[in-house]
Parts: C-alpha cells; sequence; structure tokens
C-alpha cells in the first residue's frame, strides 16, 4: 500500500490538493489555482489568483461575488491538461453547474464526486455515473436512517401546508441557491396556485437560473411593508438566515418550515424551531452514496464532509469495499 | 376511517406549537372520523397508552434479524434519532418493498382493537413473522404509530386539558364539564364518545365545577413595610394544589390544571362522602409522614398521581393527607367574598365539628393547615428557613382582610421561597441525551474538588437555553479526552454553578454526599475550575442546614 503522500490527491490543511498539478478543490483559503465543484459559499473563497469551473458555475459565481474574480471554463466532459494530468468536470446533480472531477495520470482515474445526488432534479443536469479508480466522496447523510421521498411528494405536502392555512403567510426557508429554485419548479407542479414571494437573495438566483434555461416559476421579490392581508394564503421562499432576529415581525400571523434534508429526524426537526419540517435534501442519501460508489467501480474509497465512521465499516464488512483514511 | 388520519393528525399535532391550532386540528379530526376511531384516538391522546407489547431493543433486534442488517449500524443510528420506534421507521423506509403485496387499509380501532391484541396470541416465531407482515402491508406512513404502540412509547404533546378544550368547542359546553365526563376509567367505544359529546348536561356535571383557583405572587420588598398582624402565615407545601368539592353527596377532586383525579386517591373521595356537609375545600394534597407529621418529597407523591385506582399496599405504603387552606363554599353558600380571617375562623369551626364524628376518623386523610405567628419580619425569616426541616418550600403569607379572587391576582397572596442551595463545579462527563435531545451531548456530570482531584458529586440535565446546549456540545466535541460508548470524560475546564435542593450523606457515591434535583442554573465562564467549590463546601453547607 502507498503512503498518502504518494496518493495523486491528499488532504493538505484541510482541503483537497493535487500536488502534481499544484491545484486545488474548493480549498477554504486563498491559493494559486483552485477548482471549484459549484458555486455555495462553503466550496469557495476570496482571493485565489485564479478559479475553473464549469460554466453555469462560473456565471452563478459572478452574479453572487461580483466580476471581479478570473475563472476560467470547460464544458461538461471537455478535458483538459495541467501538468500532464488530465481533468474533467461531470455532472453531479447537487445544482446547477455542480460538478464532480476526475482527473487522469498515467492511466490512474481518481474521481471527486463534489456535492451530489441521484434524485431528479429539473434545474440540472442528472449525476453521470463515472468510472473510476479511486473515489473521493462526499458524506454528508452517511447513515441508513436517510431515506429520501420523491420531491414530487415532499412538494405536494409543502401545497397542502399552505392551502391548509389559508389565513397565515406561509415561510419556507431554504438554501438560496439551489434549493429554492428546485422547490419552485416543484411546487408549480402541485396545485398551489396562489402568489410565491422571494428573498433578494433568492430573487437574484431565480433570475441567473431562468438566464441560464432553466423552468422557473416566476416569484415577486419581497419588500419589507407589504400589506399584510396581501401575503395571507401566500408563500414566501427566505434564507434560513432570516429565521432568528428580528426579520420575522415584519410578518403577521404566520407558519414557518425549513426544507432540509436533517427535517427526516424528529429530534432535530423539534429542536430546529421550525413549525414544521420537510426532508428534501440536494445531497445523496445513504442509498445514493452506496450506489454511486458501486457503479463507480471504485476500488479504494475516501469519505469527507460528513461523519463517514458507519458508512467505511459498513463497506468494508459487507460490500468488501477498501475504505481508505485521509489524513487531516 | 383509515390508521393514515390518525397518523396525520400525529404529523400535525407533532408540528404545530400554537394551541389553538393544536384544538383547531383536534376538532376537525373528531368531526370527520368514526366514533370508535374518535374515542381511540382519545384514549391514546390522554396518554392511556396500551401496554408495552414488545421493548425497543426487542423491535431493534428483530428487524436486524428479519432484513440482515448489523445491530451496530442500527445502534449507531439510534445515537442520532434517539427513539428506537422511529429508527426502525426510518430504516423500514429502506426495506418495505410492498409493491407486490395489498397495502392494508385499517383503521385506528381495527389496529388496537384486533391486530395488537391477536398478536399476543401468537407464540414466539408467529409474532415475528406476523410484525414483519404488517411492517409490509401497513402503508409507509403509519409504521411510526405502528412501531411506537408496539413498544409502548406513544406520546405526543397533548394534555387532558387541550382535548377537553377540542370537545368543548365542538359542542360548544364548558369545558369543567368535559373534564367531568373525561374523568374515570375511560374505554374506548361509541357509547364512550357519544356520552362524551352529548349536549345535554345533567345536573351532577354541573355541581362538579371547581372556582377558579387564588394563586400567589412572589414576595416583594414592599411587603415588609406593612404591619406583620395584617397577614396570615401558611407553610408552603410542595404537593398538589387542589380544590376538594362535595356538593349534593358527590365529592369531586380537582387540580388546578382542572383536572379531576378521583381515581388516584379513592381513599380520600370515600372518606370525604362521609361528611354530613356540602363544601368546597382549598388545599393540598401530600404523601405524608404521619409520625413525624411531615411531607414526604414530591417523588413519593408522583408514585401516586398517575396511578389510577392504585391497590390497598400503595395506598398504605405512600399514604395520602389533603390540608385545607380555606374553606370556599358551605352548605351551597358561596363564602369567597368573605374577608379570609373569617373564612378562617369557619373553616376551623367545621372541621372540628367533622373531627368530633366519632363513627367517621378523617384525621388519617384530612386537616387543615396549622398557620404560623412570626412575632416579626426577621422572625417570619427565621421560619422560613426553617422551612426545609419540615420539607416545605417556605411561607405562604396572607392578606387576612383579603377575599377569594381568582388568578394570580398582585397584593393578597405571596410566597416567600426558601433560597436553593448552590455549589460551582467542574463539567467532567457527557452523555448524549434522547429524545428531542438526540444528537447532541446534554446529560452532564459535575465534579468538586477534594485536595487536587475532582470528584464527581452529581449528574444534571436542565438549565441550560437551547443555544448554550448547542454551543457546549460544540466545546464537548473538541475538549474530548476519552470516549466510552455514549459517554465522553472532557478536559476540565468549564465550570457551572448547580443549585439543588437537599444535600444528605451517602455511602453510595464517591464523593460521599448525595444532592437532589441537581440541575444548572448558570454557565459560570467568568470562574476558572480553581474557582470552584470543594467537597468541603459540600460538608459544610450540610452542617449549615441539619
Amino acid at each position: 500500500m502507498r503512503t498518502k503522500q504518494e496518493y495523486l490527491i491528499r488532504y493538505k490543511d484541510g482541503n483537497l490538493y493535487c500536488e502534481l498539478a499544484d491545484i486545488w478543490i474548493d480549498p477554504s483559503k486563498p491559493v494559486k489555482k483552485a477548482l471549484i465543484t459549484h458555486a455555495h459559499f462553503d466550496h469557495f473563497t476570496f482571493g485565489c489568483d485564479e478559479y475553473i469551473s464549469t460554466k453555469e458555475t462560473a456565471i452563478l459565481l459572478k452574479e453572487r461575488v461580483g466580476d471581479n474574480i478570473k475563472i476560467k471554463t470547460f464544458e461538461y466532459g471537455e478535458e483538459f491538461k495541467i501538468n500532464g494530468i488530465n481533468i474533467s468536470f461531470h455532472p453531479s446533480g447537487h445544482i446547477l453547474g455542480s460538478s464532480q472531477i476526475r482527473f487522469i495520470f498515467a492511466e490512474e482515474k481518481w474521481l471527486i464526486s463534489g456535492d451530489f445526488k441521484l434524485q431528479k432534479d429539473q434545474t440540472c443536469k442528472q449525476y453521470e455515473i463515472v468510472k473510476t479508480d479511486y473515489l473521493i466522496s462526499e458524506c454528508t447523510f452517511g447513515l441508513p436512517i436517510f431515506k429520501w421521498d420523491e420531491s414530487k411528494k415532499i412538494a405536494h405536502d409543502i401545497s397542502k401546508w399552505i392551502t391548509n392555512a389559508p389565513e397565515k403567510t406561509s415561510l419556507l426557508f431554504c438554501y438560496s441557491l439551489g434549493k429554492a429554485q428546485r422547490l419552485l419548479n416543484e411546487i408549480s407542479q402541485t396545485n398551489f396556485k396562489g402568489n410565491i414571494y422571494s428573498h433578494g437573495s433568492i430573487h437574484k438566483m431565480n433570475n441567473t437560473y431562468r438566464e441560464l434555461g432553466i423552468d422557473i416559476r416566476d416569484t415577486i421579490q419581497i419588500e419589507n411593508k407589504k400589506k399584510i392581508d396581501q401575503l395571507k394564503g401566500s408563500l414566501i421562499l427566505l434564507p434560513p438566515s432570516l429565521s432568528k432576529g428580528s426579520y420575522l415581525k415584519n410578518f403577521k400571523n404566520i407558519q414557518t418550515a425549513f426544507a432540509s434534508g436533517w427535517m427526516s429526524i424528529r429530534a432535530l426537526r423539534k429542536r430546529s424551531g421550525y413549525d414544521k419540517g420537510f426532508a428534501i435534501s440536494d445531497h445523496a442519501d445513504w442509498d445514493g452514496i452506496l450506489e454511486v460508489v458501486k457503479k463507480s467501480e471504485a476500488k479504494n474509497v475516501f469519505f469527507h464532509h460528513g461523519d463517514s465512521e458507519a458508512l467505511s465499516k459498513y463497506l468494508v464488512e459487507k460490500e468488501s469495499i477498501n475504505v481508505l483514511l485521509f489524513g487531516k | 376511517m383509515s390508521l393514515k388520519k390518525f397518523s396525520e393528525l400525529f404529523g400535525d399535532l407533532d408540528s404545530i406549537n400554537s394551541t389553538n391550532n393544536k384544538i383547531e386540528v383536534l376538532k376537525n379530526y373528531f368531526l370527520s372520523n368514526d366514533p370508535i376511531d374518535n374515542s381511540w384516538a382519545i384514549y391514546l391522546l390522554t396518554g392511556k397508552s396500551i401496554k408495552r407489547f414488545i421493548s425497543g431493543r426487542y423491535l431493534k433486534n428483530l428487524f436486524s434479524q428479519i432484513y440482515e442488517y448489523p445491530q451496530w449500524l442500527i445502534d449507531t443510528c439510534y445515537l442520532k434519532v434517539g427513539d428506537s420506534a422511529e429508527v426502525i421507521t426510518l430504516l423500514l423506509k429502506n426495506k418495505t418493498t410492498a409493491k407486490d403485496k395489498k397495502l392494508s387499509n385499517i383503521s385506528l380501532n381495527e389496529l388496537l382493537s384486533e391486530t395488537i391484541p391477536a398478536l399476543s396470541k401468537l407464540n414466539k416465531e408467529e409474532k415475528n413473522l406476523e410484525i414483519k407482515n404488517l411492517w409490509e402491508t401497513l402503508p409507509e406512513d403509519n409504521h411510526l404509530i405502528f412501531n411506537k404502540i408496539l413498544t409502548g412509547t406513544f406520546r405526543v404533546g397533548v394534555s387532558i386539558g387541550l382535548i377537553t378544550k377540542s370537545i368543548s368547542k365542538l359542542i360548544n359546553i364548558e369545558e369543567e364539564i368535559i373534564s367531568h365526563r373525561l374523568m374515570g376509567d375511560f374505554k374506548p367505544s361509541i357509547d364512550s364518545y357519544e356520552f362524551l359529546i352529548n349536549k345535554n348536561i345533567n345536573l351532577q356535571e354541573l355541581n362538579s365545577k371547581p372556582f377558579p383557583f387564588l394563586l400567589a405572587n412572589t414576595i416583594e420588598d414592599k411587603i415588609f413595610k406593612n404591619s406583620i398582624n395584617d397577614f396570615q402565615f401558611e407553610w408552603k407545601y410542595d404537593g398538589i394544589r387542589m380544590q376538594l368539592i362535595k356538593r349534593s353527596g358527590n365529592v369531586s377532586l380537582w387540580t388546578r390544571g382542572q383536572e379531576l383525579v378521583n381515581e388516584s386517591f379513592p381513599e380520600l373521595v370515600e372518606k370525604m362522602s362521609h361528611i354530613k356537609d356540602d363544601f368546597v375545600l382549598d388545599g393540598e394534597l401530600l404523601v405524608w409522614n404521619f409520625k413525624e407529621q411531615i411531607a414526604f418529597d414530591f417523588s413519593l407523591l408522583q408514585k401516586r398521581i398517575n396511578r389510577k385506582s392504585p391497590t390497598r399496599s400503595i395506598q398504605l405504603k405512600y399514604p395520602i393527607i389533603f390540608i385545607a387552606y380555606d374553606l370556599l363554599e358551605i352548605n351551597g353558600r358561596d363564602i369567597r367574598e368573605v374577608k379570609l380571617e373569617n373564612r378562617r375562623i369557619e373553616l376551623e369551626k367545621y372541621f372540628s365539628k367533622w373531627q368530633n364524628n366519632i363513627e367517621n376518623n378523617i384525621s388519617d386523610t384530612f386537616k387543615i393547615c396549622d398557620l404560623i405567628f412570626p412575632k416579626d419580619w426577621p422572625d417570619a425569616l427565621t421560619y422560613k428557613e426553617k422551612s426545609r426541616e419540615n420539607n416545605t418550600e417556605g411561607l405562604i403569607i396572607k392578606k387576612k382582610s383579603s377575599i377569594y379572587s381568582s388568578g394570580r391576582k398582585k397584593g393578597i397572596w405571596w410566597k416567600y421561597k426558601v433560597d436553593p442551595m448552590q455549589l460551582d463545579a467542574v463539567l467532567i462527563y457527557a452523555k448524549g441525551g434522547s429524545g428531542r435531545r438526540a444528537g447532541l451531548y446534554t446529560d452532564y456530570s459535575f465534579a468538586l474538588w477534594k485536595d487536587k482531584e475532582l470528584i464527581k458529586f452529581a449528574s444534571a440535565y436542565s438549565g441550560l437555553t437551547n443555544m448554550e446546549i448547542k454551543e457546549l456540545d460544540k466545546w464537548i466535541r473538541k475538549n474530548t479526552i476519552e470516549k466510552f460508548g455514549p459517554v465522553r470524560s472532557l478536559k476540565p475546564e468549564m465550570v457551572f454553578e448547580i443549585s439543588f435542593e437537599k444535600i444528605q450523606i451517602s455511602n453510595r457515591h464517591k464523593s460521599g454526599i448525595a444532592v437532589r434535583f441537581p440541575r444548572i442554573t448558570k454557565w459560570r465562564k467568568d470562574k476558572k475550575i480553581n474557582d470552584a467549590d470543594s467537597l468541603e463546601n459540600a460538608y459544610e453547607l450540610m452542617k449549615k442546614i441539619s
């Protein structure tokens, strides 16, 4: 077995790093060259000399942080070379533009899954199965208690939740990029036909999605002093950061909910402080992770993001897959 | 009606915070379901849960066996979820491919009166097979309810008061009447539900209603400016506040929470029914130490509260007494507008009359409260400090000239509670919580100094805010020295103020002391571990009190 220094990709200062190409993947601090899997802020940091991503990720990032960054873009599946290493992006199904990144060097294949899901999502490209020798996978929901319902069912539940409370304003908290657009797309296919408002941060992303050709229902940007009876019976999408503090005082007679995979557990739902939780996630559930591990045909697997102890043990014991540990 | 409706009701009640909305949801449920299902719903929601059929452990083992699932994986999941029935429900989502089987659409009534009783007639193997079959044929939405009923862990945040309110709204009849109807051995049946929603009130129902309770306020300094002679002083007992009502020969025992508890205390009801007069008494129910004439701890009373129809041996083991403070009505005459000092005279007069009735010795279940007569306010303080000796919480101070009004009206009754005992201790162990606190470290152990060693002296899990719990959880994960199963030993760094009610010698503990009701009252971030108290301080505290 090789030592970790010899791996093509390893952990360095808490980030994924390819020494041969001197390139970092979603680094959390400024570096020379950074590959970005997708446009969520926990995968992006300011101050890198150069970013490389898919076209959609680049557009979303610039919309969020401004034009002041240097991004080189590639299409899905398009190979490019850095120091003799072949690198390519492949759809990961997490949000619009999100990608897995494959490295090929001396006939050895490495795949970084990025954040991914297998579930259907009409607002981004479906996860692509990519064969590899080494797989570095996320493992946010790495326990078998996580099993997602079809998003259609969740959208139906949300629609029912709103229409059952016609006197109230329904505030649905969700991440402004990705989750919000997926929800909008799904909700527009339900019986709920009332008004949908969205917070500025979400509204901006909606517009960008639409410009990139994604079918998103129109929403009204929420202004602080909307008349209360105008909001009765309607849905308002807000980022989770606004759930605490004084922002909610702008509304009267509300019910609140949070859309997140963690909401499948009653204790977490109760503790979250929201009235209701909808278990919908843009990450893979247990079965999703297992499927990707198997179909990738990887002989060696690493996990990062999340508690991977149980998943690793399961793969070793039940599936005889070699799970390796990164030194963080 | 299908079980699905009840599952939905459970989901709704579980996610709604507002009381009014819960009442609305309940009302709608009752409106749209069969009387028999409604009566089962009431039976379950009021906590009259069915006997545990199998344990949570059994449920987990069975799942592991049937689906060849590693036990350790189920246990890991349990740590995250904190409830066996829920873990198995979530894991079943992966396993029940019921596509080839026809889903059963049984009702709540069928589940509870047929399916589950039938299970208990089977041998172990048949039983396991049948549970598997039910898992595979019950629609997924019903698994949680089914597993919870199997394991006897069905609980939802609904009080009997809420059920009472929703029925009361449903048929537009006063809550007290519904309370009275819900009293007793509520057997799920069409008849019992129809009786509950009957719009005709009979006279006896009207007769059992209690008066609104008068409540005491926490003492304020300004009271000390008044003459001590303006007030009546009583011990503040730590029991259950109640109104004991006897009208037209019928006795009803009401808690402050509008619960009728006749069945928990049959010996009292029986005794009081022999008294010739009709009356309404305000007082406190306690488990009483007749030898020393003081109350036993509240924990003993808890052994009686939730037990309906206690056996004779339970009655003897935990002997109760009703201590009357006040007389509110006598032989149909409402005397709440009479001054307290005069009501007291009436109370004493009638009590001695009842006591002198030789055929009926009431003194083994009923007395009136003793009064205390402090000379001045400093003397009152001395009494208050002595209250631990007779197991009371302090003093109740009542204005002699006051009438019995309702609610927490200012300036009539005051409570003067003895201060809790406190020590500053160091956090040394943490354990994962269960239920609502699953996945967080919420059970803590605290230590005091003995020379240069920290000795564990108490465990506590209440007192921190949710924000503090989250913050401490993060700290715990970063500062773990060692893991022993669910327990982590921690770097001694955090100091907390621990309050408790009682401190006594105990040879069961390494520290040599035991404290009662320990709870966290402050996170002393301002203190270093060297500032924490020592066992010696604890011993001194004990000496000071005894």
